[in-house]
């Protein structure tokens, strides 16, 4: 009962990061403006979008989360019901990729994406048994 | 002269070869040799080089080439011409070519989409566990949400897998058989039968016990895992939790025993809770607070130094009077008396109080231990549970009090202890992929690091009205789910306001007729669908429902990438490798056969949905630049594997480099076998969450006329019995349920002559299984036919096995018996369909996880005037 696991390991040396970002970070973008951003959308909700391809344009500040408001805004809140949870998050049998990278925080700037140019959306299956 | 003779005539051996592949007779998939001789698989064993059986395989897996030999396997497809459809309609097959029968499924298909695709329901066996991204790829590119899984669904860990996820961070729990000294096993047989990693933990299982690790086994019958176990305890079907909470009491209140730094740093045990049950919460972060022992005040969680959270006592925060969650889990287990879980149990009082203390004092609290050069906290006691135990109404509370014995004592995920299936993974050396590690999420609860789909264990979804067939958006502990087959699934539906109704049924290997519950509710269902394909090896009962049948490639002639990702699923836990199989074709197809995954690609290319499979197969299998796959290039699935294989092992292994090599391993760190003390994630053991979000279901659906019974719903876990618990009707006095025969996967190997002849050889797997003393008192005798009959007038008939080696007050069936197609001749007539007598509506599944009771009340009456030979 003595014993403290905080000190049996030694966890700086463990190689341990709880939350690691396969997201490459560009560096070039910064200030460009403004970012010409080509979004696709797959499966369902290219079925029940009037649009699947959507072009927009936007300043280099705006995030993922303000790209999903204005497509929302075009789509309906049918298309954000789908996407966003009650809380605001993306639902996580969302998935969603910008220049091919898997993005889940939706604060993500598009200018700290290597490719933000091309953002892809997609529902997956939620449950699985076994 | 003979001599001279054969070796005149012999045509000289062109090929001799071993080709690495994998197993697909049950999900363990382990990691095999085809031995092939002049294009004839001659024999099928181990693959040493693997750490996936290491060598080793099980009966079914060398059996494996009886079943690809099978003279009834499918060659060509089929299309039905009786419009009919029934259990006992035949379907009067007619042979059709492939352009025959993908020109009117793709017109099936591309009407449906455009009309709604969630009327697809798509439906797969795990047995083949490569299946699924295909499978999933193609229903999300599709765009309907209804995917089903029977018989590994409703029938394997519904309810095991997503408290695993909980708790674990992992798929299912495991003994640490390397180190652990001490395991309970609640219904479960890891290590002793199929199932995940299955030869691997027969092995590292039988070293433990010959190492001197002790076994206990819990369970209504002494069958695989009890009759190599130190000790058998027989207790009342369904009844797992009683024990364990009985368990849980000794150790808490009657020997003080805990680990109390485990529970102050790595669980909720310090949060406060108030008189409503839920967290008190600090006003403006609202984090939880917990009691910090040093000032003497309330703080949030990530404030307070772990040594410095209070577990027990009474606090008045805000005027509020609250208590430690271990507080209130001190003093909801004292109702958990030794006497009381007798009673329910049927363990004995001072059984229950020995097991508790043995487990506490082998737990060896506070100890550490040196792991190559590593440091850790030493618990070498496990308790595991699977199917068994959670197969029940109560499913929830039966495996999370199992689990609270490993947290009770700090054996979670530490050398000894019990272990989920790789948690944690830092990915390979050179290129970092596949890396998962749990995280911290709301309310620093544990969210896993990598699971099998996107329903996560924790957090919970937000319970919403259903937009998919299997209700699982309003149910959301739930997983697999009875509703689409179920005899209330129209009512369920309409009374949650479902917009659709399922049309298509796409299937790949399901036996839906065996493999989830009575066949006359399962019918009712496939009935009721206006066109079926299925992608099948044989003829299967479910095969009378089916409009055109593809004759599906077997394991020994197709290609995989993943035959063993995700880690959490099926590679062993512990220390070892990390190991990447795949799986090879090392036979052409028969026939016309075609594998599965190649037909879908075609299929998604003539619908017109290649970009969105692209896609799907993008986002399932996480590929990155530069091996996305583009726009809607026709990709074959050798072209997926290729670049799924390159993704993750760098450019230069690819498929290619795989089909040589058969695998890529990687030693593991004890880092990431024993990951809990470096990861800063707390596990629950007082589900604070539960409660809201039964609240928030009964608020959706009582409005609607359906009462939500919240008491599955509370913190802390209870005994809550099943429907047979409560049966009082007169005569019915054995508990039913079933085992799974290790040396047969669901109904799939039932064909399998080798397999067959195994079965006959043991007396038990076509028979049901009586106590021989009950037998005696009710005049029944050994080998006497008789009828079983559930208490809603359900009957299957059987031969009896008299044995002391079961529960007296049970009644034990192999599971998934009792075939009657005539597509499997060998299958057919063996044995006792025991998933007959389970109805199927909401009252016969857990309130909370959905997940199907398995077990029924039952009486047993003698067959009588029946010939002697019937049922054998």
């Amino acid at each position: 009962m003595s014993v403290r696991w905080d000190a049996v390991v030694d966890r700086a040396a463990a190689d341990i990061c709880e939350t690691p970002s396969p997201l490459p970070r560009s560096v070039s973008r910064q200030n460009a403006g403004r970012i010409e951003v080509h979004l696709q959308l797959f499966g369902a909700l290219a079925w029940m979008s009037a649009e699947r391809f959507i072009r927009l344009e936007l300043a280099t500040t705006a995030t993922i989360a303000d790209v999903l408001a204005i497509v929302g805004e075009r789509l309906g809140d049918g298309f954000l019901a789908q996407v966003l949870d009650e809380s605001g998050s993306k639902r996580r049998h969302c998935r969603l990729f910008v220049g091919g990278y898997p993005v889940e925080d939706l604060q993500t700037p598009l200018s700290a994406t290597i490719d933000p140019s091309d953002i892809d959306i997609i529902l997956l299956i939620a449950p699985e048994g076994g | 002269m003979n001599l001279f003779r054969s070796q005149q005539f012999k045509q000289p051996v062109q090929e001799d070869t071993y080709v690495p592949s994998t197993c697909s007779l049950c999900y363990g998939t382990c990691s095999i040799l085809a031995h092939r001789v002049d294009g004839v698989v001659v024999k099928i064993e181990g693959n040493p080089d693997s750490a996936i059986g290491k060598g080793r395989l099980c009966g079914k897996g060398v059996s494996g080439i009886m079943t690809h030999y099978d003279p009834h396997r499918l060659r060509y497809p089929m299309r039905r011409t009786n419009p009919k459809k029934g259990l006992n309609e035949d379907p009067g097959w007619k042979r059709i070519s492939w352009k025959e029968a993908l020109d009117e499924i793709v017109d099936v298909l591309r009407k449906l989409r455009a009309d709604d695709p969630r009327k697809l329901v798509v439906q797969r066996t795990t047995t083949v566990t490569a299946s699924r991204v295909p499978f999933h790829a193609f229903a999300s590119a599709f765009g309907t949400p209804n995917f089903s899984v029977s018989g590994g669904g409703q029938h394997c860990g519904n309810g095991a897998h997503l408290i695993s996820g909980i708790m674990h961070a992992s798929w299912s729990i495991v003994p640490d058989f390397e180190y652990c000294n001490y395991a309970i096993f609640f219904g479960a047989s890891k290590g002793h039968s199929a199932g995940h990693a299955s030869c691997s933990n027969m092995a590292k299982a039988a070293d433990a016990r010959v190492r001197g690790m002790k076994m206990v086994v819990v369970d209504p019958m002494s069958n695989f895992a009890s009759a190599k176990a130190t000790e058998w305890v027989p207790l009342r079907v369904g009844t797992d939790a009683a024990l364990a909470l009985g368990m849980c009491n000794v150790m808490v209140n009657e020997l003080g025993v805990y680990d109390g730094p485990y529970l102050q740093a790595k669980t909720n045990a310090p949060y406060l809770i108030g008189p409503d049950k839920l967290y008190v919460r600090h006003a403006e972060s609202k984090k939880p607070l917990v009691w910090d022992g040093r000032t003497n005040t309330a703080r949030p969680y990530d404030e307070v130094p772990a040594a410095d959270a209070v577990l027990e006592g009474e606090f008045a925060v805000d005027g509020v009077l609250c208590r430690p969650a271990f507080d209130r889990l001190r003093l909801h287990l004292r109702k958990f008396t030794p006497a009381w879980a007798e009673e329910n149990s049927g363990v004995p009082a001072a059984t229950v109080r020995r097991l508790a203390q043995e487990f506490a004092d082998e737990a060896r609290i506070g100890s550490t231990i040196v792991v190559e050069g590593v440091t850790l906290p030493y618990r070498p006691v496990a308790a595991i549970a699977f199917r068994g135990a959670q197969g029940h109404k109560n499913s929830v509370y039966n495996f999370y009090a199992i689990d609270l014995l490993n947290h009770l004592v700090g054996a979670a995920d530490v050398v000894g202890g019990c272990l989920g299936f790789n948690p944690t993974s830092h990915g390979h050396p050179e290129t970092g992929k596949v890396r998962y590690i749990p995280s911290a999420g709301p309310d620093g609860l544990m969210v896993v690091g990598c699971w099998m789909g996107y329903h996560y264990p924790y957090p919970p979804s937000e319970p919403r009205l259903p937009k998919n067939l299997g209700l699982q958006d309003l149910f959301v502990m739930g997983m697999t789910s009875p509703f689409l087959d179920s005899t209330d699934r129209e009512a369920m539906w309409e009374k949650f306001e479902v917009p659709y109704r399922p049309e298509v049924m796409l299937n790949f290997g399901s036996n839906l007729l065996m493999s989830i519950a009575n066949k006359d509710a399962v019918a009712a269902s496939l009935a009721k669908y206006k066109f079926i394909i299925s992608f099948d090896v044989f003829l299967t009962e479910t095969s009378n429902f089916v409009d055109i049948i593809l004759p599906d490639c077997d394991y020994l002639q197709s290609l995989d990438a993943r035959s063993n990702f995700p880690f959490i699923f099926s590679l062993p836990g512990g220390l070892g490798e990390w190991c990447w199989p795949i799986r090879q074709p090392t036979l052409p197809p028969d026939g016309e056969q075609r594998q599965f995954a190649e037909v879908l690609l075609e299929l998604a290319d003539r619908v017109g949905i290649r970009a969105d499979l692209n896609a799907a197969y993008n986002a399932w299998l996480d590929l990155q630049p530069p091996y996305r796959l583009v726009g809607d290039q026709n990709y074959s699935y050798q072209q997926i594997c290729d670049a799924e294989l390159k993704n993750n092992f760098g450019s230069e292994r690819g498929l290619d480099w795989f089909k040589e090599n058969g695998l890529i391993k990687w030693k593991k760190k004890p880092e990431e076998v024993y990951w809990r003390p470096f990861v800063d994630v707390r596990v629950p053991i007082y589900w604070e969450f539960l409660k809201p979000i039964g609240e928030k279901i009964a608020a959706i659906a009582e409005p609607r006329g359906f009462k939500i019974p919240l008491e599955y719903y509370e913190p802390l876990p209870d005994f809550l019995p099943c429907r047979s618990h409560c049966c009082e009707k007169e005569g019915f006095d054995f508990y039913g349920f079933y085992y799974r025969d290790s040396v047969h996967t669901n109904s799939f190997t039932m064909e399998n002559p080798w397999l067959d002849e195994v079965a006959q050889l043991d007396p038990f797997s076509y028979a049901i299984a009586m106590n021989r003393s009950e037998a005696t008192k009710r005049g029944f005798n050994d080998g006497q036919l008789v009828f079983v009959e559930s208490e809603s007038g359900r009957k299957v008939k059987g031969r009896l096995k008299l044995t002391e080696g079961i529960h007296p007050e049970g009644l034990g069936f192999a599971a998934m018996c009792g075939h009657w197609t005539d597509g499997q001749p060998i299958a057919k007539g063996k044995g006792v369909f025991y998933n007959d007598l389970l109805d199927l509506d909401w009252e016969h599944v857990s309130p909370i996880n959905i997940n199907l009771d398995l077990c029924v009340k039952v009486r047993v009456m003698p067959a009588e005037n029946v010939p002697s030979d019937v049922g054998r």
